[in-house]
């Protein structure tokens, strides 16, 4: 591969190398091992209570992958996406002379690392949840390494390279992709109504001879069920079929005529990809690749001086985005706040739990929400913020006053609904609120303590451990106050107590924001 | 020698570049000059391969898209974007491989001292400045040896020894019958350097102009009168112009304008 087999060469080692000198490298090594072995002995109980322990369990699963796999990709290369360029690339390798068909299979080739991690973790669990012989697991990983990945990597060459498809083609092919999962979707339709809605019905479905004959995705399926299962007349033929397919794009792909036209819109991604990864490394909401973000048009009055500036700008930035001061926590505090009374009514109680579901929930939202910093993780990372003449304390205050007014809102949309239906007191409502409040509150400044703290050690991901790590210290320690709460006065004592404790020690966060907050420079 | 003609690109309905067309000849200095907007990004990512665009660009009389065209030509982009995983040694040995040129250690040695990289080789393309990283760029731009050179800003963010290291590389490069086009607004920085002058706005060439037929006229000047600009600043549009300026001299007194 030359100048591509350097690149890539010399950029995993080094990566690799400067990984091993960080010592939060062998954390994350630990953390996904233990992770990535607690899996499948989890996964294995689900699978034995669905009964799909058996190698046929692993065809479905196998089978239900592709259905959305193969169509998935077909769709992004026939668009041209789903090749990950970077910025350096566009500098550096498409202006060079390296034929632009390597410069493909380098995109291509970058993924191996994850496919091998992938197929790995694929045959532990086909060993440990499904029982699958070694032999046959072998030549899974084997079939799906070596054949699957040149089928891919042709079909993607002819894609994304090709020349000779224009706009209109495209714009064919990803209908033909859409069509591949249509007729998946009738046949799952004919299976439903000829036989019902059962785990045997979806096994029929994903095992029918005619999902086997859909083009590309069933010859696909044909060779996991001679893999697995053994030979039959139907995946006998799917998998012929899938080898004439490997012959076809292989000759296309080799013959085909591409002299770099792909750069603008490779390029045009790596752009909009470098501009997803800032805003992440900003603690900023997910962003759809290429998707800008609209503004509308709005305007403020602006009052007061100093750290207000602060409040007002981002009040214009809040009404100028489509959806306000509300993310995507507001729609799940809100559908929290509608499912748990619905569970409350059909269960017909939470049981011994029942007093502190809400909050419960609430801390689980704001566990899973972390990263999800909204505007407040931008002005830690922004100059203006330290420049502006104003005491750290008002900075800090109005820096977060409009995320403290959302927090309270979840609050409200967590608390209420449930609060209405399962009878709660007003004012355990209100505690409960403030409990839900005060939670999302506290994660706003364990955030600029983990940056005080980890913040020039760890990366992104340590920073975020590290701020759930100490969101999850003051979640204990409110369940402590409530646990003992309970016991010397009642569930009105308990949240007194567990507001009291959430609100000292989201003081305490503060002020230890508010103390660095006048310099950037972090641990 | 680089010739475009007839270049046009549209994007989506909006047409960047209309029908341009010009020639740097060997051993000449392109100056491509024009106001934000006129177009000069979009002919340069095209000369660059990085576009598709309707019209002609031929690199040594070879279309620019082939193999053999890319091989003799060099590109130094305006933000420059490192490998992050790749040390600045590791960069030039990937362009070298990249572009199949046989490069001794005497001469990547020459062009590290020059620029001020030797004890930066080892340093990832994420530890590095943005000037460090433009002095890579130009580096890997240099060391194929190229037969037509493209460079988009190039002193921006460079020290004043780099500047002029690189002016000199720049008539080095011509001298040697090297076609160079720089793109650039800095028109102090490249006043000693330009044979040949290609004004642009709104996706034309206005005016294309030789040195040697300008006898004293200034670059600056010039621009201004070919884009409009002059009369713009006549009318006091400029902003910057029509701030009263309350600073003082350094005997104290107020400023007399």
């Amino acid at each position: 591969m030359g100048a591509v087999g350097y690149l890539y060469r010399r950029t995993m080692t080094n990566w690799i190398k400067k990984s091993l000198h960080k010592p939060v490298t062998y954390f994350y090594i630990v953390f996904f091992l233990i992770y990535l072995s607690a899996v499948p002995f989890s996964l294995r109980v689900m699978a034995e209570q669905f009964g799909i322990n058996s190698p046929d369990g692993m065809v479905l699963v196998l089978t239900f992958l592709a259905f959305w796999v193969i169509p998935g990709n077909l769709v992004a290369y026939a668009k041209r996406k789903g090749l990950v360029y970077r910025n350096s690339d566009v500098h550096f390798l498409f202006p060079s002379p390296v034929s632009p068909k390597r410069v493909l299979l380098y995109a291509h080739i970058r993924t191996l690392f994850m496919q091998v991690l992938l197929n790995l973790f694929a045959a532990a669990c086909g060993i440990i949840i499904f029982r699958v012989p070694t032999w046959r697991l072998v030549l899974y990983v084997l079939f799906s390494l070596v054949v699957e990945n040149v089928t891919e990597g042709c079909i993607m060459l002819l894609l994304y390279g090709s020349e000779r498809l224009g706009e209109n083609q495209r714009k064919w092919i990803v209908r033909a992709a859409y069509g591949l999962i249509g007729v998946l979707v009738i046949i799952g339709v004919y299976y439903y109504l000829t036989q019902g809605l059962s785990t045997a019905a979806l096994g029929n479905f994903l095992n029918s001879d005619a999902v086997k004959m859909v083009p590309i995705v069933g010859w696909y399926i044909s060779v996991i069920h001679l893999l697995f299962g053994g030979a039959s007349t139907m995946n006998i033929v799917g998998a012929l079929l899938y080898i004439c397919l490997l012959a076809a794009v292989v000759f296309g792909a080799a013959r085909m005529k591409c002299t770099g036209a792909f750069y603008e819109d490779a390029a045009k991604f790596a752009e909009d990809y470098e501009e997803v990864l800032e805003n992440q490394r900003q603690g900023g909401a997910r962003m759809r690749i290429g998707k800008k973000k609209k503004f509308g048009r709005a305007s403020v009055n602006w009052k007061g001086t100093g750290a207000r500036a602060l409040f007002y700008r981002q009040l214009l930035e809040y009404k100028k985005s489509k959806f306000f001061i509300f993310d995507v926590s507001t729609l799940f505090s809100l559908g929290a706040g509608i499912v748990i009374p619905w569970l409350y009514v059909r269960e017909g109680g939470f049981g011994y739990v029942e007093p502190y579901i809400i909050p419960a929930v609430s801390a689980y939202l704001t566990f899973i929400f972390t990263t999800l910093n909204g505007k407040w993780a931008k002005e830690l990372k922004s100059p203006y913020t330290y420049l502006i003449p104003d005491s750290a304390f008002a900075k800090l205050l109005n820096a977060t006053g409009i995320q403290l007014i959302q927090c309270l809102i979840n609050g409200v949309l967590i608390t209420v609904p449930g609060a209405i239906v399962m009878g709660m007191s007003p004012v355990t409502a209100v505690l409960c609120v403030a409990a839900c409040a005060v939670l999302g509150s506290n994660k706003l400044y364990a955030l600029a303590v983990a940056e005080i703290a980890v913040g020039g050690i760890l990366g992104t991901v340590g920073k975020q451990l590290f701020q759930m790590f100490i969101q999850g210290f003051v979640i204990m320690g409110a369940v402590l106050g409530a646990v003992l709460g309970f016991m010397a006065g009642g569930v009105m004592l308990a949240y007194c107590i567990m507001d009291v404790i959430l609100i000292l020690l989201t003081l305490a966060f503060m002020v230890i924001a508010a103390l660095n907050f006048y310099k950037m420079e972090t641990a | 020698m680089l010739e475009v003609a007839n270049l046009s690109k549209k994007y989506g309905k909006t047409l960047a570049v209309d029908d341009v067309g010009f020639t740097v000849p060997d051993g000449r200095v392109g100056i491509l000059l024009g106001p934000n907007g006129a177009g000069k990004s979009t002919v340069i990512k095209s000369i660059a391969g990085l576009l598709r665009y309707k019209g002609s660009i031929r690199i040594q009389g070879i279309d620019s898209r082939e193999t053999e065209a890319k091989k003799c030509f060099a590109y130094v982009p305006e933000i420059p974007n490192m490998y992050e995983a790749l040390t600045v040694r590791e960069h030039i040995e990937f362009i070298t491989r990249a572009y199949g040129v046989e490069v001794s250690e005497e001469e990547i040695g020459q062009l590290f001292e020059k620029f001020e990289l030797d004890d930066k080789q080892d340093k990832l393309g994420n530890e590095l400045s943005k000037g460090m990283m433009q002095k890579v760029s130009i580096c890997c731009a240099l060391i194929i040896k190229p037969r037509v050179i493209l460079l988009d800003e190039p002193m921006v963010g460079l020290d004043p020894a780099a500047i002029k290291e690189l002016k000199a590389v720049i008539l080095e490069l011509r001298d040697s019958g090297c076609t160079v086009l720089i793109s650039t607004h800095m028109l102090e920085m490249v006043k000693e350097l330009w044979d040949v002058t290609f004004v642009m706005d709104k996706g034309h060439i206005l005016g294309t102009y030789v040195k040697e037929d300008l006898a004293n006229e200034d670059l600056e000047e010039l621009f201004f009168k070919v884009t409009g600009q002059a009369e713009k600043n006549e009318r006091g549009e400029h902003s910057q112009e029509i701030i009263p300026d309350h600073s003082e001299n350094a005997d104290g007194k107020e400023d007399g304008r």
